[in-house]
């Protein structure tokens, strides 16, 4: 099965929303034709800046402010969870605009602004998706200041150019005019038509460059504003009873000794919901550990219970990919092998949080989220007020990696701010954010594959099991109709060039919530294929680049692969002795466009794995940001390599464990290799990075153990016999 | 109850045991000292006490009254004209552009900073040593490696 195709739509005119501000300012928003043009050149508003005005009747995907002073402000709906996307975005608008990096300001917003955003802040989609939209929104407002400046120099048009903030007399260029000036002048503007061209990548300032992070300097000196951050006037703070036990639901509560403690200002109990706001944060826990609450009787779960859930062949499966005759050419030497990944927590370091001031009226919830428009629609429904009076303001992220796309915290603190009449903010202490959100869920794979002495593999199967990971998110009938979950099976389909392949996929019911973790089902699929890739290669005794050179697909896809091998080869010392009592392991990934290879040296010390060094070779189209691409490129695999060698949650006596961190052991910083990035660029179009680099690095090490060791370990986390 | 916090002395209400975190945070206002485990693993609280890294969600204000401490906000300091001037960790970070969500980075600077006043020429090793207790989820830690080994040469004037 192919990748769902793109739809590609070239921008027109009536895409933009163009408005003056009373106080001068020039808006321009991007609408995807949502309003007739006409309409909206004669729109005028009093509001001065702070995003698009809420008396429109548009959704603007992106939102520019130019004021007088040449600063322009982008407003738009993609939270920064740590993956650079403000920088990346304020790239392409600032190019094509041609302003100095200093003049532009990357600003997000809440629903209430009209930006909403349906997909959230997830799946790698944020470049992609709206890099072209603001590279030709930047370039329209560069040209109707263009067009404008010259009439205030006297000139033609065809005798100016704008350039670095001002526009020019191409022979003269001491007569010029800044962009601040023209938008102070002008009092109407037009959106040409047809729009502008784009630049030519030769003209490029700022695209393909590694640009500074427009959200540092707040950072170091520790004034950005996460979701536990949030501080509003009059604000108390809130505590919610969450069940101990997996299952397990309130069966009655009583407020006992609560009521009486230190700070408390309203306990909530009602059927479902058990809760407390006081004036301090510790004051509101000591309160809610005090009430009597009484948890209905669940069964015990234990791990091997809910491994045993996980069954390939069970329950509801799908066909996911399909070519050839796999069962006609499953024969001979028939290699097998099965594969286990574990749950996962997401452990980003700041916990689940959220603030709400419900009002009679409506109401404003502040929350570290991945989707404003999930919280507000959430939020809306737990309140009983109608979704239009519900603000949703997404802040910086404390890391997200999937989790935050749930709205658990703020549908919980907007119910103590109904109860309590007070804006109150909710954050939930460590073992409570591991308990109450959607985990990894665990996987297995089963797979099966002939290879001919050539090295060609002749057919493969991959079946596939696993928890739900999309369709928590999804409605119902989404689930009915698709059968198995496409972000459980995500990264499962075989990419070789094989003329006979099936996967197919099996949903397993848990018990417990599982959902989205960075890159869904990539880091377990593909730890399972390029694994079983290594086996095939060493049962031919082949050289595991060389196989897989061997088994490319036959495309362009293929051709990417090639070169994103050929350089992972040589960056890694492939092909070169290791150091002494070292060995090297390999994987390749593809997934959202990008390839991803890894190279993993190895050594083992007792049953302890050491990794020494990861060398990351990506080719994503268009690095808009090299060096934010680096980054990203060395935190995925350092998040993936902690997959690789150390965390698993259990359940055990019927909850999830362990209940922090220090039990729950991640990566720390002697743990981190040292890790080697390539970047490759091919074209003009940037593909996704947050969740490739995850893909093969768990494989790469696995496979490296083997070479060391003989041992081939089919399970995550790795751990030597 | 008297504190002094990044030079300045605040005067509150509270009982001596409650952890320092939470009045730095929610009744001081200064945020940039972040919650992350509760129990002194994760290191996103890592202040200063008299110049040491301490972890305030275990620092009762008993063992905080008294003693100088700097959070974050105060590692900045402010030149003649008034003008910002970063500490050298602050700049060694914007250089190497460590931080990625940066929820742990409060944390990992305050470490840094304390690090480079008792040891001011760390060698990776001794680098490594003293960050390994500051977790980053992001996995910045080659950069943070970096950045601290950096920040050591602006220290001595480089």
């Amino acid at each position: 099965m192919s990748e769902p195709q793109k739809t590609k739509r070239k921008l027109t005119r009536r895409d933009f929303l163009v408005l003056t501000g009373a106080a001068g300012g020039l808006y321009l928003g991007v609408t995807l034709g949502v309003l007739p043009f006409a309409q909206l050149k004669l729109a005028e508003f009093l509001d001065s800046s702070g995003g698009p005005p809420s008396n429109i009747d548009a959704v603007p995907l992106a939102w520019f402010e130019l004021g007088a002073d040449g600063l322009v402000k982008i407003y738009i709906p993609k939270v920064e969870m740590g993956q650079g996307i403000h920088t990346t975005l304020a790239q392409a608008a600032a190019d094509e605009l041609d302003i100095p990096w200093e003049s532009i300001r990357v600003l997000n917003v809440g629903t209430g602004k009209g930006l909403d955003d349906p997909v959230g802040t997830s799946a790698s989609n944020s470049t992609s998706s709206l890099f072209p939209i603001l590279r030709q929104a930047g370039a329209t407002v560069r040209e109707m200041l263009r067009l404008e400046g010259a009439k205030l120099l006297g000139a033609a048009a065809e005798t100016v150019r704008a350039e670095n903030g001002f526009v020019f007399a191409t022979q003269d260029s001491a007569r010029r005019v800044s962009y601040g000036e023209i938008v102070g002048a002008v009092k109407n503007w037009l959106i040409p038509d047809p729009l502008p061209a784009l630049k030519k990548a030769s003209d490029f300032r700022y695209i393909g460059r590694p640009m500074p992070r427009v959200d540092l300097l707040d950072k170091v000196l520790g004034k950005t504003q996460y979701g536990f951050d949030v501080r509003v006037e009059n604000m108390a703070y809130g505590a919610v009873a969450m069940p101990p036990k997996i299952g397990a639901t309130i069966k009655n509560a009583a407020a006992g000794a609560a009521e009486s403690l230190p700070g408390v200002i309203k306990i909530v109990i009602e059927d479902d919901f058990v809760g407390v706001v006081a004036e301090r944060r510790d004051q509101a826990w000591r309160a809610l550990d005090a009430i009597e609450v009484t948890w209905s009787e669940t069964h015990a779960w234990q791990q091997d219970e809910i491994e045993a859930l996980v069954q390939i062949g069970s329950g509801r499966g799908v066909t996911v990919q399909q070519e050839g005759d796999v069962d006609g050419n499953l024969r001979g030497a028939v290699l097998e092998a099965e594969y286990f990944t574990p749950m996962v927590f997401h452990a980003h370091m700041e916990p689940q949080t959220a603030a709400a001031d419900v009002r009679a009226a409506g109401a404003t919830v502040w929350a570290s989220t991945q989707t404003a428009v999930g919280v507000r629609r959430a939020v809306a429904k737990a309140t009983g007020l109608k979704e239009e009076t519900v603000i949703a303001i997404p802040t910086f992220l404390g890391g997200g990696f999937g989790q935050k796309v749930n709205s658990f915290p703020a549908v919980q603190a907007a119910r103590l701010s109904q109860a309590a009449g007070r804006p109150v903010h909710l954050g939930y202490r460590r073992p409570e954010d591991f308990q109450n959100g959607f985990i990894r869920p665990p996987s297995r794979s089963r797979l099966r594959a002939a290879v001919n002495p050539n090295g060609l593999i002749e057919a493969m199967e991959h079946k596939q099991a696993s928890g739900q990971v999309a369709f928590p998110f999804l409605p119902v009938f989404v689930s009915k109709v698709m059968g198995a979950d496409f972000g459980a099976y995500r990264g499962a389909q075989i990419r070789y060039g094989i003329p006979n392949k099936r996967v197919q996929a099996w949903l397993a019911d848990l018990p417990f919530k599982t959902g989205w973790w960075r890159g869904l089902g990539l880091l377990p699929n593909l730890f399972a294929i390029e694994s079983f890739m290594d086996e095939l290669a060493v049962s031919i005794g082949m050289d595991p680049i060389l196989f897989r050179m061997a088994n490319l697909p036959l495309d362009e896809t293929g051709a990417r692969m090639k070169k994103v091998l050929e350089v992972v080869r040589e960056k890694s010392g492939w092909g070169l002795p290791a150091p002494q009592g070292r060995a090297r392991g390999m994987a390749l990934g593809y997934d959202v466009n990008t390839i991803v290879a890894c190279v993993a040296e190895v050594s083992v010390s007792g049953r302890e794995i050491r990794v020494h060094q990861l060398t990351g070779v990506a080719d994503a189209g268009l690095f808009v940001n090299p060096n934010g691409a680096a980054a990203q490129m060395e935190g995925g695999m350092n998040m993936a390599l902690s997959s690789a060698l150390f965390e698993e949650t259990t359940v055990k006596d019927g909850a999830l464990t362990p209940a922090n961190f220090g039990a729950y052991k991640f990566l720390t910083n002697a743990d981190s290799p040292q890790i080697v990035v390539e970047l490759i660029s091919s074209g003009d179009e940037p593909f996704g990075l947050g969740e490739p680099p995850l893909g093969p690095v768990a494989p790469a090490v696995a496979n490296a153990i083997f070479a060391l060791t003989g041992q081939r370990l089919r399970r995550l986390p790795l751990k030597l016999a | 109850m008297q504190l002094s916090v990044n030079e300045k002395t605040y005067t509150v209400d509270e009982t001596p045991d409650r952890p320092l975190l939470w009045v730095l945070r929610d009744e001081l206002g200064l945020t940039g000292t972040k919650f992350g485990c509760g129990v002194g693993i994760c290191g996103s609280c890592t202040i200063h006490l008299d110049g040491a890294a301490a972890r305030a969600c275990l620092t009762p204000l008993s063992a905080a009254a008294g003693r100088q401490i700097r959070t974050l906000e105060g590692l900045a300091t402010e030149n003649p004209d008034g003008s910002l001037h970063l500490h050298p960790v602050q700049e060694a970070f914007i250089e190497l552009q460590v931080h990625q969500c940066g929820y742990c980075m409060s944390g990992q600077m305050m470490t840094a900073a304390a690090l480079l006043e008792k040891n001011p020429h760390p060698t990776e090793e001794e680098i490594i040593t003293a960050m390994d207790r500051n977790l980053c989820r992001c996995g910045a830690y080659p950069r943070i490696r970096q950045a601290v080994a950096r920040a050591a040469e602006i220290k001595a004037g480089g």
